[in-house]
């Protein structure tokens, strides 16, 4: 066998590695872990399922996903391909379809006003994108921007807010945000854990993406760090 | 062929996982433990922890009630097992009856327990233990129900007399 030949060979594996086992498994734990909340009073586990908004924010991404060209559903799911090659990739998008609802479930607030304002920022900031020009890599970037800034917001300056060990200067604010808004900004009290746990759902989502983008758009001698 | 069976392995991994996820937000384990008996139950394996549950059950006779109580929620921690939630039942009841009146929230709380035994169990549930008065778990949970409800019954001054089964 030529070398060429073993070459094209490897890659056909791996890519159907990445494809059928790697993305599902990611975007499996995604799905998990994006739910996964952890008390801060008895530190016990609490799984919230997606609600109704984060499945329509996902709707929209994966339109965005589509029209950027990070998924080409025409090559995907075709009559052309075998039955199970298109089962096959069906499910992927279906994982990477709750694993996009679970990313939203992981960094938007649990109730309240800031549920909703969140909501508000995402539906009106994936609704304007939709009438943008987009490329896979420029809407990758884009991405890790939205959701690195509501991770930020709502992990570190909320949690920081409503903590009940942090100084007293931090609790008066917090004290005060939610009397003045008569509890609209109330937000539940979660662990420290969950603000890992989110980092790290939100760091496996961002690279299942990175891969499809590798594995579906970029030219076999692109990296990884390229792609970003 | 290979690219085949990549597809089906991944296909059937996947679906397991997948099915884990759904079973887990599902029952909504509080920690990791919880997790693990979860899965004894769902595969089958799960078993009572037999020295706590006879521990509770000596508690039980002795009339400590609370105590006993305590000890069979950590003997059967999946509530999974029809004979504990009887007994479990049957502690509540013992300890809420009353000659003049009934614990209300201690009934009711007997009866939450009676219906899962009864959901539980596979057939009728009958328990052979001779120092109850009360074998099966329709007879007790009659007796609950009786005893959430009002009636004019209630005001009936022979009702002293009852006897606590």
């Amino acid at each position: 066998m030529s070398d060429e030949l073993v070459i094209a060979t490897n890659k056909l594996r791996n890519h159907a590695l990445v494809t059928y086992v790697v993305l599902p498994f990611l975007f499996l734990t995604v799905i998990l872990l994006g739910g996964l909340r952890v008390s801060g009073d008895d530190r016990a586990f609490i799984f919230l399922p997606p609600s109704l908004v984060t499945l329509v924010l996902a709707v929209l991404l994966l339109l965005l996903f589509v029209r950027g060209g990070l998924i080409e559903i025409r090559s995907l799911i075709t009559s052309a391909n075998p039955p199970l090659t298109n089962v096959a990739h069906i499910w992927m998008l279906l994982t990477l379809f709750f694993a996009c609802a679970q990313a939203f479930n992981s960094v938007l607030p649990e109730r309240g006003l800031l549920h909703w304002l969140f909501s508000f920022f995402f539906l009106w900031t994936l609704w304007n994108n939709q009438f943008s020009s987009f490329d896979a890599r420029r809407l990758l970037r884009s991405l890790v921007v939205l959701f690195g800034t509501a991770f930020l917001l709502k992990h570190l300056l909320l949690a920081s807010l409503y903590s009940s060990d942090g100084s007293w200067l931090k609790s008066l604010t917090g004290a005060l945000v939610s009397s003045v808004t008569l509890g609209a900004l109330d937000s539940p009290q979660f662990a420290p854990a969950t603000g890992y746990i989110s980092f790290f759902t939100l760091g496996l989502y961002l690279l299942g993406l990175m891969l499809i983008s590798f594995s579906h758009q970029q030219p076999a001698n692109t990296s990884i760090v390229d792609t970003l | 062929m290979q690219q085949r069976s990549i597809q089906i392995i991944g296909l059937v991994l996947s679906a397991v996982y997948a099915t884990a996820i759904i079973w887990i937000y599902a029952t909504e384990p509080r920690s990791f433990k919880e997790v693990a008996t979860g899965a004894q139950v769902a595969a089958g394996t799960y078993q009572v922890d037999q020295e706590k549950f006879n521990a509770a059950l000596t508690l039980f006779r002795r009339e400590q009630f609370r105590a006993a109580r305590d000890e069979w929620q950590r003997a059967d921690s999946a509530q999974s097992d029809p004979k504990t939630q009887f007994y479990i039942a049957y502690s509540f009841y013992r300890e809420g009856w009353g000659r003049v009146y009934y614990d209300q929230v201690l009934f009711k709380q007997g009866l939450e327990a009676i219906n899962r035994a009864i959901a539980l169990s596979p057939g009728p549930l009958t328990v052979a233990d001779e120092n109850l008065q009360m074998h099966s778990a329709a007879e007790l949970k009659a007796e609950l129900e009786q005893g959430t409800e009002r009636t004019w019954g209630d005001v009936n001054p022979l009702k002293v007399l009852r006897t606590r089964k």
